[in-house]
């Protein structure tokens, strides 16, 4: 990743979308910048056995109990290897922070909004379901998150 | 508008949106039966409480609603997407009306006839063709027509004449024969003052009439203290027209036209019998009236204030924690100062914040005459509430979470319990049945009894109907006792009600009210006896947001266990006496001669191995209190105890039913808090039968026959019995965490240090480095007592065989076949006097009623009465007593606090049996009424002044 994503274009900031861009598998990733309150290094997280299996377990973020979502589970994608953490980005849903756990994350990048494509119809349905749509970069393609959807909390985010 | 309407509307928004996203969830689900109930509940409360309000056009919609729910429910019609359609237009139309009464405070004109009988249609199993389309233009065409009939003015204003004859806008309902409405009293009263304003005098009454502000409905009111209720003027408005009316009121008349002022709002019937607060009313007002200036010595702070404020010291309650175990690791001593007076600082800033949170339980008893006072009305039944211990106080967390079920459990009693008058009067009752709703504190619980005199729970229907629903069979049903039967009311979709009324009677009722109560850690049980009516008791926690829990370990991972439901710590395998058996694969153990069912954390959560596989294995069984029920969870380990915050768990893991919560420890790591209902909620509905015989057991545990005693060995080989009673915990301590400050022992516990006594030997003795310690301890104080080994715990009557000169012994008794000195505890925690008891047991066994609210002194001189040969009946306060006396016991003396002796005397309960006070100023208090007073640290005394008196009384008779 370089800089040549900013240069590209210095549009209007409204016609802008800002994304973190976060790695999951193979998947560069975008997470919408307004959703994403900070991002952390997941420390003793604490398994909870019985729960979903995309829940990861619960942790600390400074005094306030966070429950980590793994995106590679929800995703569908094997498991990282033993011993990588991975990095989260904290979200905010009500009163509640989750912790999307993520491979790595990378800078922020901004893209018009204009160009957003809707993802193509044989993506399998999970995904679909998961992506709002693609951004076409130089070197591959930018999936942009459904923050909510990943969380697993679109039923929840509409009736709130 | 009305308080009871708008708290409604907000409610039954809330109500509607879950229902909403739970349908929906539903239809995708069809075999889901919890969405269901949980449906079926929520639209049940919404048509209960229309009917209480008099919104007929929402109840009939709701009511048909839950007709069609019913039969989904009972299996008797499939859903298809039609049918959930239908429904949702119904939950639609609910909105729709409810939009209206928002902004009218009055149920639109209209009929939902059409909508209702396709509910009706479709509950009848004829399919709802059609229903989508017509249903989608329905609720629309609705909506326009009452729109432009209700007349859209704030209630003050609406006069009688917009309305429909006879209609109420303020009551929400049509006026009563009698009755007269708000917006008529009001103009009324507007009126009278206008006619006298007249004289430009300029005295302070004419000043205060100009300034005195207007207040309407739902104003605040300075001087009361709160919002003004539909029918009553604001303090300030009435001083202003008794000043312009007549300059020269004295307080006594202004007493009484208030009186007659009251008595004219009565009219308005369904507010005014919430006696407590308008007789509090009248009081400030009158006060006000006199002339004199308030000066209010509180202040009012929101709600959002005083919760940041708690989480805010959660929070520092939890960082003390973590310096505190930091501070122990480095073990720096210049630290050690400052930091124990922070723990104790930040201690009492706890108290003080957990202060500001109680709330008195009379706020959620607001609503509950207005509920008794219709009930009566719509059922034809005379009822009378009463309501006792509204001032006691809880936290008002709690007491949101406890609203529901209490109005749900009024209603039911004033439905299925009380009797119509004929009835009653055939029964050789008086016309009117009371209810009656009763408050009080039991160490750290609140207790809330309701009970009717009404015909009691129908033994014979109940059964049938267990049978019916196939919950029991009927070699079991032959089997149990009325008790075991009773409890069957709390069971899912359980009603006996005859018919269906509005008010109850769909069999969501109980059930509801104990998952209610369970989830904030409550118990409740039922009394009842044929024909003379039933209790309902409920036992719940003060407050949910600090608690102590036991931390255990299991494979890597920790967990917390609420204490209150920890009953006891047993170690299990080799080295132990406890073992655990099996049983076609479910594993047993036995606990005091009974069979206690077991679940394996590691099984029950699936990590790891579960235990007791292998003869040699060993672990820890806690003892947890399941609904009332006895329930071993195996462990590996028990690590420590430690004070929690409470936080609740993201939705994502509503679906575990293993976990209550999660909180944070001092280290920083994350606990689940495990919910010993959830983890055992199965074994429990399958252990209720058993329930009825260990209950007996513990009664008769409790009837004082027989005392548990501890068997410990202290300085020496020879066993010592300590009365178990006495005996809050039993504690192990590193006997390097024995601190000795000025010449005693002392051990951190629980934030506060404890001093260790001694029992005839040396701390630290033992080896291994452990200090077993019996902990006495009450809410504020704790003391230990080190003894060598802890040995045993027997049930035995104990009759003193021999007494003792030996300080600290109480005398010998034969426990377990063998002579065994009987520890005076008292003499040891004060070691200040000496309490040589120099008797022997007594042949009769007489009878001694003992009266102390404070529950540490009862435990102290109860034990020590029983081991002297006297039949205690401790009883903690007046309500007890009056229970007691009620079921016309007899007592051969009354001991205890002079207040309360004094108290039941003036009443007249047992005016001829000799009253011994004792207290720690004997000085202080003379009385002529008491028999005798002793000092409560004299125990010889005390026995001696019993021996006396009821010697006395023997004689006598």
């Amino acid at each position: 990743m370089s800089d040549d994503y900013l240069t590209e274009s210095e549009l209007n900031a409204e016609d802008m979308n800002e994304y973190v861009s976060v790695r999951i598998g193979n998947q560069l990733f975008g997470a919408p910048v307004l959703e994403i309150r900070e991002v952390f290094t997941p420390q003793s997280v604490t398994s909870v056995p019985m729960a979903p299996a995309e829940v990861a377990g619960l942790l600390n973020l400074r005094g306030r109990i966070v429950t980590a979502i793994d995106a590679r589970r929800r995703l569908g994608l094997p498991p990282r290897d033993a011993g990588d953490k991975g990095m989260a980005l904290g979200v905010e849903r009500g009163s509640e922070i989750f912790g999307l756990i993520v491979d790595s994350v990378g800078e922020v990048l901004r893209r018009p909004s204009a160009e957003l494509e809707p993802v193509p119809a044989h993506v399998d349905p999970n995904w679909r379901s998961m992506v709002k749509g693609v951004h076409r970069l130089d070197k591959e393609l930018l999936a942009v998150l459904d923050v909510s959807a990943v969380l697993g909390l679109a039923d929840t985010a509409k009736a709130a | 508008m009305d308080d009871l309407i708008s708290e409604f509307l907000t409610e039954t928004g809330e109500s509607l949106e879950v229902i909403d996203s739970e349908l929906v969830r539903f239809e995708k689900n069809p075999e889901d039966r919890a969405i269901l109930d949980n449906i079926f509940r929520l639209l049940h409360t919404v048509k209960g409480t229309c009917g209480f309000l008099g919104l007929p056009r929402l109840e009939a919609v709701a009511h048909a609603g839950e007709t069609l729910l019913g039969k989904f429910r009972d299996g008797d019609l499939t859903v298809t997407p039609p049918m959930v359609t239908l429904v949702l237009h119904a939950i639609d139309q609910i909105k729709v009306i409810l939009e209206v009464i928002e902004e009218t405070s009055a149920e639109p004109e209209g009929d939902d006839g059409e909508l209702i009988k396709r509910l009706e249609d479709a509950s009848m199993g004829r399919s709802p063709e059609g229903a989508e389309a017509a249903g989608k233009s329905k609720p629309a065409a609705d909506v326009e027509a009452p729109v432009a009939e209700v007349p859209v003015d704030v209630p003050g204003d609406a006069t009688a004449d917009d309305l429909p004859e006879g209609f109420d806008a303020d009551l929400g309902r049509d006026l009563r024969p009698g009755e007269v409405s708000l917006a008529d009293l009001e103009a009324a009263f507007n009126d009278t003052p206008a006619e006298v304003e007249a004289p430009a005098d300029e005295s302070s009454e004419a000043a205060t009439a100009s300034d005195a502000p207007k207040l309407g409905i739902g104003d605040f009111d300075p001087i009361l203290g709160r919002e003004l209720r539909p029918g009553e003027v604001s303090a300030a408005e009435l001083e202003a027209a008794f000043g312009s009316a007549e300059a020269e009121v004295d307080v006594e008349n202004t007493g009484a036209d208030l009186d007659v002022i009251t008595a004219d709002m009565t009219t308005e019937e369904a507010l005014q019998i919430a006696v407590a607060e308008l007789s509090g009313g009248d009081d400030s007002g009158a006060e006000a009236a006199s002339g004199g200036v308030k000066v209010s010595k509180t202040v009012r702070v929101a709600v959002e204030v005083l919760e940041t404020l708690m989480t805010t010291v959660s929070e520092l309650v939890l960082t003390r924690n973590q310096l505190m175990q930091a501070a122990r690791a480095a073990e720096d001593e210049e630290l050690k100062g400052p930091l124990q007076r922070l723990s104790a600082v930040t201690g009492e800033l706890q108290d003080g914040v957990m202060k500001t949170r109680m709330q008195p339980i009379g706020d959620a008893w607001r609503k509950l005459p207005r509920i008794i006072r219709d009930a009566s009305h719509d059922l034809d039944k005379k009822i009378e509430l009463e309501m006792e211990g509204s001032e006691t106080e809880l936290d008002r967390q709690v007491l949101e979470l406890i609203k529901d079920p209490l109005t749900h459990m009024i209603r039911n009693s004033a439905d299925h319990g009380l009797e119509t008058p004929e009835i009653r009067e055939a029964a050789g009752k008086g016309p009117k049945g009371t209810i009656k709703l009763k408050a009080y504190h039991e160490g750290g619980h609140i207790i809330i009894a309701i009970s009717d005199d009404g015909a009691g729970l129908n033994t014979k229907r109940i059964g049938e109907k267990a049978l019916e629903k196939g919950l029991t069979t009927h070699e079991e049903l032959a089997q149990m006792t009325d008790g075991q039967i009773h409890r069957y009311i709390f069971a899912a979709g359980f009603s006996t009600a005859a018919k269906v009324t509005n008010l109850s009677g769909r069999g969501v009722g109980m059930d509801v009210v104990r998952t209610n109560i369970e989830q904030i850690g409550g118990i409740i049980d039922v009394s009842s006896s044929a024909g003379k009516g039933s209790t309902f008791t409920i036992k719940i926690p003060l407050t949910l947001a600090i608690v102590s829990a036991l931390i255990v370990g299991c494979e890597d991972q920790r967990f917390a266990i609420p204490q209150l439901s920890v009953r006891e710590l047993v170690r299990v395998g080799a080295g132990s006496e406890h073992a655990v058996e099996s049983l076609n694969g479910s594993r047993i153990m036995r606990l005091r001669d009974q069979l206690m069912p077991l679940i394996d954390l590691h099984e029950a959560l699936g990590i790891g191995e579960a235990k007791f596989q292998t003869a040699d294995d060993t672990g820890f069984v806690i003892v947890l209190d399941a609904g009332g029920r006895n329930v071993g969870l195996v462990v590996d380990n028990v690590l420590d105890t430690e004070e929690i915050v409470v936080k609740p768990l993201s939705d994502s893991l509503r679906g575990a039913s293993a976990y209550s919560g999660a909180t944070i420890l001092g280290d920083g790591s994350v606990l689940m808090i495990l919910d010993p209902n959830g983890l055992a909620g199965d074994i429990v509905s399958a252990m209720e039968e058993d329930n009825e015989a260990d209950r007996a057991h513990r009664r008769a545990a409790e009837t004082n026959d027989t005392q548990r005693l501890l068997l410990v060995r202290a300085g020496g080989d020879s066993v010592k019995a300590v009365p178990l009673a006495l005996v809050t915990r039993l504690e192990e301590f590193e006997v390097k965490n024995i601190e000795v400050t000025n010449g005693q022992h002392v051990v951190q516990y629980r934030g506060r240090l404890m001093p260790i006594i001694p029992l005839g030997t040396k701390i630290g003795a033992n080896e291994g480095g452990r200090q077993p310690v019996l902990v006495f301890a009450e809410e504020r104080t704790a003391m230990g007592l080190a003894v060598d080994d802890i040995v045993d715990v027997v049930e035995e009557r104990v009759d003193l065989q021999m007494s003792s000169n030996n300080p600290g012994v109480i005398g010998s008794a034969v426990i377990k076949g063998d002579a065994t000195d009987v520890m005076d505890i008292g003499w040891h925690l004060d070691q200040i006097q000496s309490g040589g008891v120099q008797r022997a047991a007594q042949a009769k066994r007489r009878n001694v009623l003992l009266v102390d609210a404070d529950a540490f002194a009862r435990r102290m001189i109860a034990p020590l009465l029983v081991a002297a040969g006297y039949d205690v009946t401790p009883t903690g306060g007046l309500h007890e007593v009056r229970a007691i006396a009620d079921a016309g016991d007899n007592f051969d003396a009354l001991v205890g606090d002079p207040a309360a002796l004094e108290k039941i005397q003036s009443e007249g309960l047992w005016a001829d049996v000799p009253t011994l006070a004792v207290t720690d100023w004997p000085d202080g208090n003379q009385s002529d009424n008491l028999t005798e007073i002793v000092p409560k640290s004299d125990r010889g005394a005390l026995i001696a002044a019993l021996d006396r008196v009821s010697q006395d009384e023997e004689e006598a008779a």
